[in-house]
């Protein structure tokens, strides 16, 4: 049913709202004009980053701390392309963002034109999936079909290309329901009745937990499952939350940088129960020596990560939701749950550390035991990441939001604005450090503009740590470029865009700065200065088995 | 190193052959010919796909599948026998 004309920029408007969006992140410019002078008459609440890739992340934040679309804005040409790596990082992490990107008018398209990039032909490897649309009278159900994708099975970024004579024409409101995708690929019945028999038969399962659980809102199902089974748990760094931290049979993240207990308890396995899990490769260290004497059962709603990597004996295919309390089972198992809680205690962390200088790891965990309920934490990339992920305690992964799959330096400080912007009354810290900060540091302007009362704790050891790391374990020591001792005065910095700030060198400052920081109502920035020879342990070196881990002796 | 031939359906959208060159090249499978025609009374890409590879075919038919405009795809065995001989 035809109704009011209006034009294509107007159109959108009327799209977004239909789909509940209520706060986009973006950035003007000439070929997307239109788009934001429609904006200026919308109820949609826009907030200015000052890069497009800054727009990008802080629309990921947003989509993973609240479970909506997230959605940015971006004009042709450079705007475009600075929204790649943000679109690339979505699609690594299957996280529904939408990028509206404004394009040159159709008639100048393929001319070299001013501003004018093929992002179509951009998008084709960092996208789950874009359109560009030359006709406005496309635009409504390209618009409804972008969201639906972006949600459908596994969540993925789409991208939206529209030139700017369709977002000016006028086009009559069409109303049609469009957001129905055919469902083309049939999943197979779930083989039940062959998971049940490998899980009678195991004496020494574990439970694999990624992203995909958070992802499919399968947490209540997936905590069923480990009580009831009792199967001994690992998680993936995207996995962090879905597990209950508390729960006795938990032993913390797996792979690289995962807990000793981890990964002996998981190479130890005769049965790997992988959950919403990809067995990447910072998960498996060498593929063909992970978990050697497993069979493999493995959930998964993407039917090309079946057998991607590591052959599955038994492939469940669909929503966690549904299939997983179709395995609870209780198992006769406790030699084995005992075995994997002695190793627990025996490998767990320490936080004794010599000298008056700070000691990161006991850092976080102090942090961890102190921030209020349901606060969200960003990271960077880098050594801090790998030591939040360690020494910090979540209880849903909407809490923890870090840069997985495509680990992009630069995502925590965006990420913390889209997360704040989603959910204002929770706590949001971004734990960085002074290599990643300064990758998206503009963002300090926004918090600035938008009063965000986002912590940031800096872990600031002077060096792009994790690279030095490895420069001095695997490089003979030859430290190439990762000298950063003439960072800015990082008070100072977030003095001028009136951020408290405020730097500890000493142990025992660490309690009382925390405190400050989250008593303190508004934006504020903790510095944390490190040793610069501090490691990451454990370290599971490159193409080496997860047991054959390096460890601090 | 494999070959094969994927028979494949799609929508007929202009770009949905560069969607499925890249996926084949990115997922390491080069790419010996193609062959694709619209059928305009129903508007569906058919698109044969020559590959070959070292790596199992079944993880491109996947990564083809996921994608938004295809339809179906499937492997031609009999060419793909008589190819790899």
């Amino acid at each position: 049913m035809a109704s009011e004309q209006l034009t294509g920029a107007a159109l959108l408007f009327k799209v977004l709202q239909q789909h509940q969006v209520k706060h986009v992140f973006g950035y003007p410019g000439g070929a997307i004009m239109p788009i934001y002078d429609a904006l200026y008459d919308s109820d949609v609440e826009h907030f200015l980053c000052r890069h497009e890739q800054g727009a990008a992340f802080s629309a990921i934040g947003y989509a993973r701390a609240s479970e909506q679309v997230g959605v940015c804005f971006a004009t042709s040409g450079p705007g475009a392309t600075n929204l790649i790596t943000g679109l690339a990082d979505a699609l690594a992490d299957s996280i529904p963002v939408v990028a509206i990107t404004g394009q040159v008018a159709t008639a100048a398209m393929g001319s070299d034109a001013f501003q004018e990039i093929d992002v179509f032909g951009l998008s084709l490897a960092c996208t789950k999936h874009s359109f560009q649309v030359t006709d406005v009278n496309d635009l409504e159900k390209v618009l409804h079909r972008a969201f639906a994708i972006a949600l459908e099975g596994r969540q993925g970024p789409v991208l939206v290309d529209i030139p700017k004579d369709v977002q000016i024409a006028l086009v009559d409101e069409k109303h049609g329901n469009y957001s129905q995708l055919k469902n083309k690929v049939k999943l197979p019945p779930a083989n039940v009745g062959s998971a049940l028999a490998l899980m009678s038969k195991a004496k020494k399962p574990i439970l694999y937990v990624g992203g995909g659980v958070g992802m499919a809102q399968a947490i209540d199902e997936l905590r069923s499952f480990a009580k009831c089974t009792g199967i001994p748990s690992v998680s993936t760094l995207k996995g962090l939350g879905a597990l209950d931290p508390q729960d006795a049979n938990y032993m913390g993240m797996l792979g690289m940088h995962g807990t000793k207990a981890s990964n002996l308890a998981v190479q130890a396995c005769d049965l790997l129960i992988a959950v919403g899990a990809r067995f990447d490769d910072r998960v498996t260290g060498k593929l063909n020596e992970f978990a050697p004497n497993a069979k493999v059962i493995h959930f998964d709603i993407d039917t090309a990560e079946i057998d991607k990597r590591r052959k599955a004996d038994v492939a469940i295919l669909g929503d966690l939701k549904v299939n997983l309390p179709s395995l609870e089972m209780p198992l006769s198992i406790e030699q084995w749950q005992e075995t994997c809680q002695a190793m627990q205690r025996d490998f767990g962390w320490r936080y004794d550390h010599p000298g008056e200088n700070i000691f990161a790891p006991a850092v976080l965990k102090e942090l961890s035991d102190r921030v209020p309920e349901n606060t969200c934490v960003t990271t960077d990339v880098g050594q801090h990441q790998m030591w939040t992920a360690q020494h910090m305690k979540f209880n849903d992964p909407t809490n923890f939001l870090t840069s997985g799959g495509m680990g992009t330096m630069g995502f925590g400080l965006p990420a913390a604005i889209g997360a704040q912007v989603s959910r204002p009354h929770d706590c949001i810290i971004t734990v960085s450090g002074d290599g990643s900060i300064m990758m998206n540091v503009q963002e300090l302007a926004t918090i600035k503009r938008f009063q965000l009362p986002v912590k940031i704790v800096l872990i600031d050891n002077s060096k792009l740590g994790m690279v030095r790391q490895w420069q001095d374990l695997f490089f003979n020591g030859r430290l190439s470029e990762t000298d950063l001792s003439d960072n800015p005065d990082f008070i100072m910095l977030a003095q001028a865009f009136d951020i408290k700030a405020r730097q500890i060198t000493k142990k025992h400052e660490v309690a009382e700065a925390i405190e400050e920081m989250l008593d303190h109502n508004g934006p504020y920035l903790l510095q944390v200065k490190i040793d610069a020879k501090d490691n990451v342990w454990p370290l599971v070196p490159p193409n080496t088995a997860n047991d054959k881990m390096m460890e601090n002796t | 190193m494999n070959h094969y031939q994927l028979n494949i359906t799609a929508d007929d959208k202009q770009v949905v052959l560069e969607r499925i060159l890249q996926v084949a090249r990115y997922r390491g499978f080069l790419i010996n010919g193609i062959n694709a025609q619209v059928n305009n009374a129903d508007n569906i890409g058919i698109i044969k796909l020559f590959v070959s590879s070292e790596r199992s075919i079944g993880l491109l038919v996947d990564q083809i599948n996921k994608l938004i405009d295809i339809k179906s795809v499937t492997v031609d065995n009999k060419a793909t026998q008589s190819t790899s001989a």
